[in-house]
């Protein structure tokens, strides 16, 4: 403490200290909140197809296209130690060679100050509905259901499911269309 | 080139190194609980450090240089002893001054 450089030294480590146990703080006030909201999720059509998967088996494989509707109010989630959501939506089912499948077929990242209103209409899925199989023909009860990681500044990544599943049947029958 | 900083008094005395300690500590927990507070009210831990950071450069200001009111108690250092000797009259004296600048 008794030159310049001295002092300036030991006032930025007790910066730095009184920062790192804010931060704690911020992490402590938001750790056991429940970030969960209700998700509503629409499936207006859907069509099947059995389709070459060339990255996958080499028999023909079942292609899924879905079209939804999506709407959620994501306002609750966000607070002072929330940077992002990143949302997905994805698909769950069992086949018969398979007890779990998960399929993301969507995805969304929601910034912070950006509209929280999630009001989505006639949505195409972004990513590939592939099964890596014949799993989804006539596959009775498919899980469609909105999830997020909420990306924190200090602390840790919750994976949050939200409330409000949609099950839906798929057709017996393949799309026969060559317009992909 | 460093001798020309060195040559710079930055010394404080020993109570006004006590007191510039306090003084900094007070002003960065003090930003802290009003910017702890108020990043919660707004929902933005951005201005929880930004306050933070204002507390840190008033404190630096208030308390990097030696202002006068950190260098009010010096050290009464005891008077110079007149030595007997002249040969080794040339060694204490150094060491009494170099002690007297840090």
């Amino acid at each position: 403490m008794n030159t310049v450089l001295s002092r300036a030294n030991s006032l930025f480590a007790f910066s730095l200290s009184v920062m790192a146990a804010l931060t704690f703080g911020c992490f402590v006030t938001t750790a056991f909140k429940d970030r969960g909201v209700p998700v509503d999720i629409h499936v207006s059509k859907v069509m099947l197809k059995n389709v070459d998967d060339f990255t996958g088996p080499r028999e023909r494989s079942d292609l899924g296209f879905l079209t939804f509707d999506l709407s959620a109010d994501l306002q609750p989630i966000f607070d002072w130690n929330v940077k992002q959501l990143f949302l997905y939506l994805s698909a769950e089912y069992t086949t018969k060679s398979n007890s779990l499948n998960q399929v993301v077929l969507w995805d969304k990242i929601v910034l912070r100050g950006e509209n929280t209103k999630l009001n989505l209409r006639d949505m195409k899925s972004k990513y590939f509905f592939f099964d890596d199989g014949n799993g989804l023909r006539s596959n009775k009860n498919i899980t469609l259901s909105l999830s997020w990681n909420v990306v924190p500044n200090a602390g840790v990544l919750p994976l949050v499911g939200g409330s409000g599943q949609v099950s839906l049947p798929f057709p017996d029958a393949y799309e026969t269309t060559k317009s992909y | 080139m460093l001798s020309i900083f060195k040559s710079i008094p930055s010394h404080m005395d020993y109570k006004g190194q006590k007191l510039a300690e306090q003084i900094f500590q007070g002003i960065i927990l003090i930003s802290a609980a009003i910017g702890f507070v108020y990043g919660l009210i707004v929902e933005q831990f951005g201005w929880t450090v930004y306050i933070v950071l204002a507390g840190f450069v008033v404190s630096c200001v208030l308390t990097l240089p030696p202002w006068p009111m950190y260098r009010k108690n010096p050290l009464s250092w005891q008077p110079l002893i007149p030595d007997i000797s002249p040969e080794s009259s040339q060694k204490p004296q150094e060491t009494l001054k170099k002690k007297k600048h840090k």
